[in-house]
């Protein structure tokens, strides 16, 4: 990928210079055509989209500070943090990083905590006395899907497909050992959305799906980290 | 024939090359078998920060009461090296890195095995990465971060926090103390005789096996999917039970005395809350479609 770039320098770097207006809503036409000849810079702006995407359908909740120190700890060890720029130009520093798909993953990863540190409306533990509803409100969301499963699955998707996509280039011990843990998630997150179908208040079967999902996004950020060494 | 047998006995060229190479070839032989291990002992800190990166192969870490760390590492081939890295430069080590690199992207899987061998000050702190091989870890007293994606992982006699991940590989924690986190997605866990008050284990294909007792005031969560989950512990364990499955199935073999029935948000789930003897620690036990059992000891 770092190759492609380097080949096509110049539109890569004119590409870098407006992305920062095209995401912020001006017209930029270069951004988008360029993305369709240069598959370095589709993945980035593909991925900048999803994370805007994903980014606009959350609610405003800071995530917990647990996740931040991660991620941060995460970036730093990759040696993400250059002491320059700021706002998307921060995010433009990912060219510098070796191995960018796998820090995507992060990204989204990143989402997916946000979405599991909200507050537990439909995962309320019926057990737990801190926990449990406080209004006809909570207990009307808790008897429906919520929403946010339906973002944390299109996260994971989007992971799975970045995933599929270079699965090739993983020795083939890993292959195998990441297959057939996403073998066993996919068994699990059908499971589990096979018995919220038929009991849509079953809080237990919530939680194992929202764990499965979790597992599963750590898995493929884990194997993208790989793929390409 | 004085002459001729002295004659006889100062050997010709001819046969001293060919002692040498007698002795010259399996000794270059042997150089070049051993040319993969190497041995290091360093000076560090009593509590130095230690991170291990490999690919493929064993790495065993033991904690000591020096404050020096003791490598010896064997590479498969020469395609494979090992990069250390001890900082600072002078003076006793507070970090030490050791990072398997493939040299040759035509390395085999073969040739990219390095197995490691590591005395550390019991006090260090551990970060261990090895995908594709066993980790074994003894005797440490801080924390360790353990991870693995098809290898297992023991680790033994640990105090301080550890967690510990491999995606298909089977985990076994001997006689821990601490807090303790393993996960697993497809590998086994294995608990036994651990000393801890805050433990959490999570597999979802795998089996859970804990043997031994709960500590008071202790917390442990473990949570399995489709595997079953085994608590054996001794009849004077003490501890609060809330046990519940979707699916699966509750056997309990000791006496739980219990405190109320399954709610109505769980309709369909067994589920158990209850007391052993005085309920001195507190057990949560899930699974989604397996087993779970409680027996005593024998």
């Amino acid at each position: 990928m770092k190759e492609g770039r380097e080949e096509t320098g110049g539109a890569c770097l004119r590409f870098d210079h407006e992305l920062e207006s095209y995401l912020e809503g001006e017209s930029r036409l270069f951004v988008t055509a360029h993305a369709q000849d240069c598959p370095f810079c589709h993945a980035l702006l593909s991925d900048l989209e999803l994370i805007r995407l994903a980014a606009r359908e959350m609610p405003r909740e800071e995530p917990s500070p647990v996740v931040w120190a991660n991620v941060r700890a995460r970036l730093e060890a990759e040696g993400a943090f250059r002491p320059q720029g700021s706002g998307w130009r921060k995010l433009l520093t990912w060219w510098a990083i070796p191995h960018p798909v796998p820090v995507a993953a992060l990204a989204g990863l990143v989402i997916l905590g946000s979405l599991l540190s909200l507050p537990p409306r439909s995962a309320q533990r019926w057990d737990a006395p801190e926990a449990a509803p406080t209004s006809p409100a909570m207990l009307t969301t808790s008897a429906t899907p919520a929403s946010e499963d339906s973002a944390v699955a299109r996260l994971v998707q989007e992971l799975e497909s970045n995933y599929r996509a270079n699965e090739a280039s993983l020795a083939p011990d890993l292959k195998a050992t990441y297959n057939k843990s996403l073998v066993s998630l996919n068994d699990s997150i059908r499971e589990c959305l096979d018995s919220l179908q038929h009991e849509p208040r079953n809080t237990l079967a919530h939680d194992y799906l929202l764990t499965a999902y979790t597992r599963k996004a750590e898995i493929l950020s884990s194997a993208l980290e790989f793929e390409g060494r | 024939m004085n002459q001729r047998t002295v004659v006889s006995k100062i050997p010709t060229r001819q046969q001293i090359l060919r002692s040498l190479a007698l002795i010259l070839v399996p000794a270059t032989m042997l150089c070049a078998a051993g040319e993969g291990r190497l041995e290091k002992t360093l000076d560090t800190t009593r509590e130095p920060r230690i991170s291990l990166t490999n690919l493929k192969g064993v790495v065993l870490v033991r904690g000591w009461d020096k404050a020096q760390v003791h490598v010896v590492w064997t590479v498969a081939s020469p395609r494979v090296e090992v990069d250390a890295e001890f900082l600072p430069d002078t003076g006793p080590a507070e970090k030490v890195h050791f990072t398997t690199h493939v040299l040759d992207p035509l390395a085999n899987a073969n040739d990219q095995v390095a197995d490691y061998t590591l005395d550390v000050p019991a006090g260090s702190s551990l970060e261990i990465r090895n995908p594709q091989g066993k980790i074994r870890v003894q005797g440490m007293q801080a924390e360790a971060d353990i991870q693995s994606v098809g290898g297992d992982i023991v680790v033994s006699d640990f105090s301080g926090h550890l967690s510990v991940r491999s995606v298909g590989g089977n985990i076994e924690i001997l006689r821990p103390s601490g807090h303790v986190e393993a996960y697993s997605i497809t590998g086994n866990l294995h608990f036994v005789s651990p000393t801890t008050t805050k433990l959490r284990g999570s597999t979802t294909s795998g089996h859970i096996l804990f043997e031994g007792d709960f500590m008071e005031r202790g917390d442990y969560i473990l949570s399995a999917y489709s595997g079953d989950l085994d608590i054996v512990c001794p009849p004077s364990a003490s501890f609060e039970l809330n046990e519940k499955t979707v699916r699966g199935k509750v056997i309990n073999t000791l006496p739980i005395k219990r405190r109320r029935e399954s709610a109505s948000p769980l309709a369909s789930s067994n589920s158990l809350l209850g007391t052993h003897n005085t309920g001195k620690a507190t057990l949560e036990l899930t699974s989604f479609s397996g087993t779970i059992r409680i027996r005593p000891q024998e």
